[in-house]
């Protein structure tokens, strides 16, 4: 790595946190959890501000974040633990709040919290709450993208880049007047009931940092397949193409808390599209693109005129325009 | 706004067409420059010159403005953070520019101050809260100058706030550079932002001087076509006049209130535009008026004569000028990408390279 020290690039989710994990942690980059012969384990930490935002707050992002990770290897959550760093001075009627919602997104996600930890930090260590929370959960099928093929079908689960331009919006002060909240949610009710099913699903991943750009390049990065997205076919809220206009920044590169990108063969898309959309946190899933072995490791992305252009791994958080 | 219809395929692809029977008439290459970061983003975003016919050559100028901010400038305010207790705030961008010897962002990993903001109000709720010396580095054109011109004379900023402006004015430059022979071009795209301020007036003299068919355009797919379309039209014509495709947003005399504003508080000076050397009266300087937060007059500022504004073997003048296109650098995607920029135009949204790289020109 050429430079020596760590950089807030290094955490984007983006390409420099991969090099990361090669190159320092020397982890092989494989999936969002460890498939241990029966068992799913995972493991994220949590640091959001502000803490609570238009959507939810830290708990629920780290209860569903987990829960998530979980379901994109074809496990069934079931058991988490959180650990908390807070900084001294922090209210406690805030921390309640946090460990209330993940009380309650946990419930909601049928998953028992059944440990934890709690370390205090001076002031101005962190910023008011760090939360760790792993995750166990039992593998109905392992979901590994093992038999990825030509034709296989892109699926997203709904509408592309709430969550990060919400809390860009807020944290940033932005003003823009939008009825923009996260999409901040666990997807079990959502995903489980297709992991139980026998539809042919090759690969899942919630495309979080770095966003649907992230996630689609990471899913075949340096593998001999790439995607074709149909860019008009990509859910995005009108206020988010709003927003992404005005600060220069496209939707594909925004986070999303509350969203499944699910590769399946081609003969089973439609019906997986159908068990997506008669559940509310799926009714505005969409086919999106499709693999083709020609494109090798790249993410392709056909704009509605027929131009084709590269849709890039980012590299950083992607910034607003200067002017 | 519905912008649904700015992007309408069908509308896209009938003024393709149009393009296509209009540039059949023309028997050579025509090079039409635009002079946006912003449209260099949306041209590759939308894919618009795999639209083109073969003899329409759009090409990118001196559009963005982290590219065009000086090495000399850069330099001294690291030099600067790094000796004195300051906290120096600018844009996301800017952060990663590199200097000559170092970008803000390494000075910071070397213990400067230095902070990241989204715009100039930002800066001044930081410096509240702080005795710090807070001095905002305020880069941008026209666009970016009018905000810091508006702070200056609506808020009550608070005394450790200071400002080192190295704003520039968007038609000046060009016509410096028009005038020097350095650029060429056929048709010129009028920039979408920066002309809500300065106007369309602000370029009347391009077309007078160097005859050249002038039209603004917006950001949208059918904005920049509808531009094309309408400079190749002039060009059959044997026309050459300032036209308005971007007529929702843009106005002939621009924006009087931001105008005044920065009337009131900037001067146009000579300014150094970063591998284009001095262009004359191009550059805001603070008026003497507010000597108190020009950061140039209240701290020690020390230029060296011998600051590197690309390094070796970076082609970033030549792309900026319209010269070379970004795959035509040796450097470009090899040793300089956006994760380890050589040159400022593998930086931000609006480099002409890092779009270049970003849309995978080339590579499908
Ligand atoms: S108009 Fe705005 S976006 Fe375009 S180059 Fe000028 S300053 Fe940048
Ligand atoms: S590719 Fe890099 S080095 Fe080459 S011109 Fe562009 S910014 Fe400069």
């Amino acid at each position: 790595m050429k430079s020596e020290k760590i950089t807030l690039d290094h955490g984007s989710g983006g390409k420099l946190t991969l090099k990361l994990i090669e190159e320092v942690f020397k982890a092989e980059h494989s999936l969002d959890a460890a498939i241990l012969s029966e068992i799913a384990f995972t493991t994220d930490s949590h640091s959001i501000k502000p803490l609570f935002f238009k959507g939810g707050d830290i708990g629920k992002l780290a209860i569903s974040g987990t829960v998530n990770d979980l379901l994109c290897v074809g496990a069934k959550p079931l058991y988490i633990s959180s650990a908390f760093i807070i900084e001294s001075g922090f209210e406690i009627e805030q921390l309640k709040r946090i460990a209330d919602s993940m009380k309650k997104e946990a419930e909601d996600a049928n998953v028992k919290i059944v440990c934890g930890d709690t370390k205090v930090v001076e002031n101005g260590k962190c910023d008011g709450v760090y939360i760790n929370t792993s995750g166990i959960g039992k593998i109905i099928r392992a979901i590994d993208g093992s038999d990825i093929k030509d034709g296989d079908k892109v699926i997203v689960s709904g509408y592309i880049g709430d969550h990060g331009f919400a809390i860009l919006n807020e944290r940033e002060n932005l003003g823009i007047d939008a009825e923009l909240k996260s999409d901040v949610a666990n997807l079990t009710d959502l995903i489980l009931p297709i992991i139980e099913s026998d539809l042919k699903i090759k690969i899942m991943r919630d495309p979080t940092r770095g966003g649907l750009a992230m996630c689609l390049n990471e899913l075949c990065y340096s593998k001999n397949f790439g995607f074709e997205i149909e860019e008009s076919s990509i859910p995005v809220r009108e206020e988010v193409k709003v927003i992404s206009e005005i600060l220069g920044i496209e939707p594909y590169y925004s986070a999303n808390e509350g969203k499944m990108v699910i590769v399946v063969d081609k003969d089973d898309a439609e019906e997986t599209l159908s068990m997506l959309r008669n559940n509310p946190k799926g009714k505005n899933a969409a086919i999106i693109g499709e693999v083709k072995s020609e494109l090798e490791g790249k993410v392709v992305l056909k704009t509605a005129f027929g131009s084709k252009r590269i849709l890039r791994m980012p590299i950083s958080d992607k910034m607003p325009r200067i002017c | 706004m519905n912008l649904d219809k700015f992007n309408d395929p069908e509308i896209v692809k009938k003024i393709a067409l149009s393009i296509e029977q209009e540039a059949s008439k023309i028997p050579k290459t025509v090079k039409i420059m635009h002079i946006c970061g912003t449209h260099e983003n949306s041209i590759v975003r939308f894919g618009l010159r795999d639209l083109l016919p073969q003899n329409i050559n759009l090409i990118a100028g001196p559009g963005c403005p982290v590219c065009v901010t000086s090495s000399r400038d850069i330099d001294a305010i690291i030099d600067l953070a790094l000796k004195e207790n300051v906290k120096i705030l600018t844009f996301g961008d800017m952060l990663k520019v590199p200097g000559s010897r170092l970008s803000f962002s390494k000075a910071k990993s070397m213990g400067a101050d230095i902070q990241m903001i989204y715009s100039i109000f930002d800066a001044i709720e930081i410096a509240k809260d702080t005795n710090k010396p807070c001095i905002f580095f305020a880069c941008g054109f026209e666009t970016t100058a009018a905000p810091t011109a508006a702070a200056l004379l609506e808020i009550n900023l608070p005394n450790n706030f200071f400002i080192y402006s190295v704003h520039k004015y968007t038609p000046n430059g060009v016509y410096a550079l028009l005038k020097s022979g350095k650029i060429s071009m056929d048709g010129l795209i009028l920039p979408g932002h920066a002309s809500t301020i300065s106007g369309l007036k602000a370029y009347e003299r391009f077309v007078n001087e160097f005859s050249i068919p002038s039209v603004a355009a917006g950001f949208e797919a059918v904005d920049v076509m509808l531009a094309v379309l309408m400079i190749i039209k002039q060009i059959n014509k044997k026309e050459a006049k300032i036209e308005n495709s971007y007529k929702r947003v843009i106005r002939y005399e621009g924006n009087k209130k931001a105008l005044e504003f920065l009337d009131r508080v900037f001067y146009l000076t000579d300014a150094l535009w970063r591998g284009l050397g001095e262009i004359p009266e191009s550059g805001y300087e603070l008026k003497d008026e507010y000597e108190r937060m020009d950061a140039k007059k209240q701290f020690s500022i020390n230029y060296s004569d011998s600051y590197i504004e690309h390094q070796k073997g970076c082609r970033c003048s030549d792309v900026i000028l319209g010269n070379i296109i970004p795959t035509e650098c040796p450097l470009f995607a090899k040793r300089c990408t956006p994760a380890d920029p050589i040159g400022p135009c593998m930086v931000s949204d609006e480099g002409t390279c890092k779009n270049w790289f970003d849309g995978g020109y080339g590579e499908i």
